[in-house]
């Protein structure tokens, strides 16, 4: 017995013959290599059969020499389903429509969770991400991608520390960490107040303690500001002194900025690519050429493709190929100087408390030379100079 | 006579060394499962065909295998099944008292 699902894949036919010699005919068939089956007899004259849909071609060619006649009854198998398939296109349309839909589908964003946000921060990262087009309904991949999300929450939001975005399925989940104000300790142990360095006094705030130099006075680094012991002699109370003391301080800075600057820009002149990425074959589908610009660098953002829960080996390729300029800044003199005080006093800046105020500032010396500007700056700072140092028992005594 | 030397041959070879009697002698080897199936391997072609009778050309003689509601369920050169409710498997030797 051979097996019947070869037969099926290959189609077969039911065959009727009629006439007289039908078993000499079939003597002929069987003889010449074409395998029949399921022979049936149907009266005197008449038998059907079924036979391979590629024997079927021959068939003809036998029976001419016989004297039977053929007809062929019915046909299955599958290159008669396959044609069928295709004559009833809509149902083989409907199931491409269905898993093209579905893969639509899967690459959609259906959900933002927000975690560990309070309601108003909540409210914020919304908005934000709906500046961004990161909305339910839009498709993932042309939306930024996680990083980019990520990154543009943390700068655009305050009160964000951190932001943990994930994409997971079709939903992102934003894990948020808000800054929390820490409370300032209670200082209890009792402590002093002295100067951290050589300043004269401007003005005073005491909280606690019993303030011991005056405005106007000039201190030394260390020296005693506000104490924390007072009270007549033998009665001593110790508390922690608190307060601020301004005070005017000195600072000296040395600048060094060149005259001529090359940098490397982009100069907004960009092209997009788009491309699928299929295993290793990248299939090119819009921006087609090489850039015409000179200089360039590439950005790649590749995006997979999900179909339900799983990564398809096809990914969404978006280049942004972007122009790069060579530009040289020049200064003028004036402008250099400028810039270098400028520069000069971001930097002080970045060295004080946030509460310090550039009081004035003095050019000390200024050398242009071998191109550069070379600026000695005196800056005139007010800036809050106590710091605490705790009474020790030993000191006391 | 030569023939039936070579048949003596083959007789007796077939008998000492063991060997089946069908492959060695050409004759036919019918398999019967119960009475819905005849399994016949080494005919010589159809003869005659109906949904009653089925006659089958031997080497030597025919074979007549009678039942009903007959069906070939595949035929080939040398093989025949056959499905049916089958009654007699009848020998029919063209000329009675040649060879066995």
């Amino acid at each position: 017995m051979k097996n019947q699902w070869t037969e099926f894949l290959y189609g077969r036919v039911t065959v009727k013959v009629s006439g007289k010699g039908i078993e000499r005919f079939l003597n002929v068939l069987t003889r010449n290599g074409l395998h029949i089956w399921h022979v049936k007899r149907h009266g005197t004259e008449t038998i059907t059969f079924k036979m391979r849909l590629r024997d079927a071609k021959n068939i003809r060619h036998y029976a001419r020499k016989s004297e039977c006649s053929i007809s062929f009854l019915r046909r299955s198998g599958m290159p008669f389903l396959i044609k069928r398939l295709f004559k009833n296109s809509g149902f083989l349309l409907g199931a491409g429509m269905f898993l093209l839909i579905l893969l639509f589908l899967s690459n959609v964003i259906w959900g933002i969770e927000i975690n560990g946000a309070k309601p108003e921060t909540e409210y914020q990262i919304r908005k934000e991400l709906d500046k961004m087009g990161v909305k339910v309904g839009k498709v993932q991949f042309l939306v930024d991608n996680v990083e980019g999300i990520q990154r543009r929450l943390t700068n655009n939001i305050g009160e964000l520390t951190w932001v943990g975005v994930e994409l997971k399925g079709t939903t992102f989940h934003l894990q948020v960490v808000e800054k929390n104000e820490p409370k300032k300790p209670e200082l209890l142990s009792p402590q002093n107040l002295i100067a951290k360095k050589k300043a004269i006094i401007v003005n005073m705030f005491v909280e606690t303690g019993q303030a011991v130099v005056e405005k106007n006075d000039h201190v030394e680094a260390g020296q005693l500001l506000v104490a924390g012991e007072f009270g007549p002699e033998g009665k001593t109370e110790l508390v922690a002194a608190k307060g601020k003391v301004w005070g005017e301080t000195w600072y000296k800075s040395h600048v060094v900025l060149p005259i001529v600057t090359n940098f490397k820009v982009y100069n907004g002149k960009e092209k997009q690519k788009y491309s699928i990425l299929l295993g290793k074959l990248e299939v090119p589908v819009w921006g087609f050429g090489k850039p015409e610009f000179k200089k360039y660098e590439t950005e790649k953002d590749v995006r997979k493709i999900h179909f339900l829960k799983w990564d398809l080996p096809i990914s969404y390729i978006n280049k942004t190929v972007r122009e790069r300029e060579e530009f040289t800044r020049t200064y003028t003199n004036k402008e250099a100087e400028q810039m270098a005080l400028e520069l000069a006093e971001k930097e002080i800046k970045s060295h004080l408390n946030e509460d310090a105020i550039i009081k004035d500032e003095k050019i000390l010396q200024k050398v242009i030379k071998n191109g550069k500007v070379i600026l000695d700056i005196h800056f005139k700072i007010i800036e809050n100079i106590a710091v605490g140092q705790p009474i020790s028992k030993e000191t006391q005594e | 006579m030569a023939k039936k030397w070579g048949q003596r041959v083959r007789n007796w070879m077939a008998e000492k060394m063991d060997l089946p009697q069908d492959v060695m002698m050409d004759l036919p080897r019918i398999t019967m499962i119960g009475q819905i199936h005849v399994y016949v391997e080494n005919h010589r072609g159809l003869l005659a065909f109906t949904d009653k009778e089925l006659r089958l050309l031997l080497k030597q003689g025919q074979l007549l295998i009678k039942g009903q509601s007959f069906v070939i369920k595949t035929i080939l050169p040398e093989e025949i099944l056959l499905e049916g409710k089958i009654d007699q498997v009848i020998y029919i030797n063209d000329n009675p008292g040649g060879t066995k």
